[in-house]
């Protein structure tokens, strides 16, 4: 990677600006996850719904982002290092998109869950895994701001804590359901609920390897972890 | 899957009188593959492409050390006739300069000269193999003996890439053979380069890019006389090891 300028300056600024978008994506889709997981924890249904009515300005931004790529790579034939930048701004803002529909799908969630009586302890769960997630599209949006390698593998280490939490809070539904079948309804939103966020972990571990791929133009070798163990766990009786 | 070594250099170094032009190059060309010549003006590429058909014995001034070698024969040796060389080491230039003369024979003029045909039937089939190769023949093939010089820039050049052919050459260099041709010439050639690969080993320098990315297998960068960076085209476009390869291809000043 080189951070020299380009003799034809426009180059430079095309670069800049679409790079930009993906970090005006990125602000928004942080803000749409925190402000969905607060609207469930405070049953707080006007915040939810306005988490699902912002992520229609995300979506537009990775269409935005898109014909940007494609008009970068019609006019300018990137090469080497602007090659690799507009490829990753391409999957990264994809990845944000995801992201952006778990929130809204989350604030949905959340105004059916309202309705029904709180399930106890799964809120304070729900609540750690999605600061951690948070966390990790922060600092893996920083990795691809800095271009830190070390960052985005820590980035990418820390979605096993994730997928712990989701074995733990995947358990812990399965028994609230066997206690009670009334539980069953709002457990299972509360379970895709998990679910999506532990997804979301996944588009953030995505994300961090983008960073890996554009400084290294390679990507990491050894695979993760694979901590959710549910469908093998489950298939084996082991729950 | 490594391929055969055609061109060997080792050590090569060239001077123009007190200028130091082409510093220690050390380049393994492969056979029946393209490689491109990429780098800043003055950089060296043309006059270590001219090395390798000794085009630079016709310079006074310049000297060349080093050793090249075809086939593992050093071309520099005295035994070497430059004319017998340049016959297995054929050139196409810049700008298209068919002789002016007919196309029958500017194509027919080399295998003449180097007695590759016994008669004029066999000179026929030379020429006419020569044309089709060249992806000409068609173009041409009611009009051979009207004047080279009549056809478009791009049958011009082509016409020439069919004259380098037709003494059977082993090595094809093409020194920025599409820089006057318009886009659809310049696609023709590329074509045809393109299907030249399978019967000749080809080496292009270029001032394009793109152009180096579309039809070479291999790409060595030259900066001041030296090569900065040699390998396969498709790591040198997407993931080059040097920053100064980096900031040449990707267009930034450097």
């Amino acid at each position: 990677m080189t951070d020299k300028e380009h003799i034809v300056s426009a180059f430079d600024r095309d670069l800049a600006a679409v790079q930009t978008l993906i970090m005006k994506m990125g602000g928004m889709v942080e803000t749409a996850i925190s402000d969905a997981a607060r609207a469930l924890e405070l049953r707080d249904v006007e915040l939810a719904e306005q988490v699902r009515k912002n992520d229609k300005q995300i979506d537009a931004l990775e269409e935005q982002v898109a014909s940007e790529v494609a008009r970068i790579i019609a006019t300018r034939s990137p090469t080497a290092g602007d090659l690799r930048t507009v490829l990753t701004v391409l999957k990264i803002s994809g990845n944000l998109e995801r992201m952006g529909d778990y929130a809204k799908n989350l604030g949905k969630r959340t105004s059916v869950l309202s309705e029904m009586p709180a399930i106890n302890g799964s809120g304070g769960a729900l609540r750690r895994m999605v600061q951690l997630v948070s966390l990790m599209l922060k600092d893996a949006l920083d990795a691809y701001i800095q271009r830190d390698v070390a960052l985005a593998e820590d980035v990418r280490r820390r979605d096993g804590d994730v997928d712990q939490m989701y074995n733990a809070l995947f358990r812990e539904f399965l028994t609230h359901m066997m206690e009670d079948p009334r539980n069953i309804t709002a457990c299972m939103h509360l379970h895709f609920i998990a679910k999506n966020v532990e997804r979301m972990g996944d588009h953030v571990t995505s994300i961090s390897e983008q960073v890996i791929y554009l400084v290294t133009g390679g990507l990491p070798e050894e695979d993760r972890d694979k901590q959710d163990k549910t469908s093998i766990d489950s298939a084996l009786g082991k729950v | 899957m490594s391929k055969d070594i055609k061109i060997s250099a080792k050590g090569v170094d060239v001077f123009y009188g007190d200028t130091h032009a082409i510093k220690n190059v050390n380049v393994d060309i492969e056979d029946k593959a393209v490689t491109a010549f990429i780098g800043p003006s003055g950089c060296g590429k043309s006059t270590f492409l001219r090395c390798i058909n000794r085009m630079n014995d016709t310079i006074d001034i310049c000297r060349v050390t080093g050793d090249i070698l075809l086939e593992n024969e050093d071309i520099y040796a005295k035994s070497v006739d430059p004319v017998q060389l340049r016959a297995r080491v054929g050139m196409v230039f810049q700008k298209p300069n068919p002789f002016p003369k007919s196309i029958y024979d500017n194509v027919a003029y080399g295998p003449t000269i180097h007695g590759l045909a016994k008669n004029k039937s066999e000179l026929d089939e030379i020429v006419e193999q020569s044309l089709r190769r060249a992806a000409i023949w068609d173009e041409v093939k009611d009009r051979l003996h009207q004047p080279g010089t009549g056809l478009s820039g791009g049958q011009q050049q082509r016409l020439c890439i069919g004259r380098a052919i037709a003494t059977a050459p082993e090595v094809l260099l093409m020194d920025e053979p599409c820089s006057a041709l318009d886009p659809i010439a310049t696609a023709q050639v590329e074509e045809l380069i393109d299907e030249l690969r399978a019967s000749y080993t080809v080496v292009i320098v270029t001032h394009s890019m793109q152009q180096a990315a579309r039809v070479s297998q291999k790409t060595a960068f030259f900066h001041l006389g030296e090569v900065v960076e040699y390998g396969d085209t498709d790591k040198i476009f997407t993931n080059p090891e040097d920053s100064r390869t980096e900031s040449y291809i990707t267009g930034r000043i450097g």
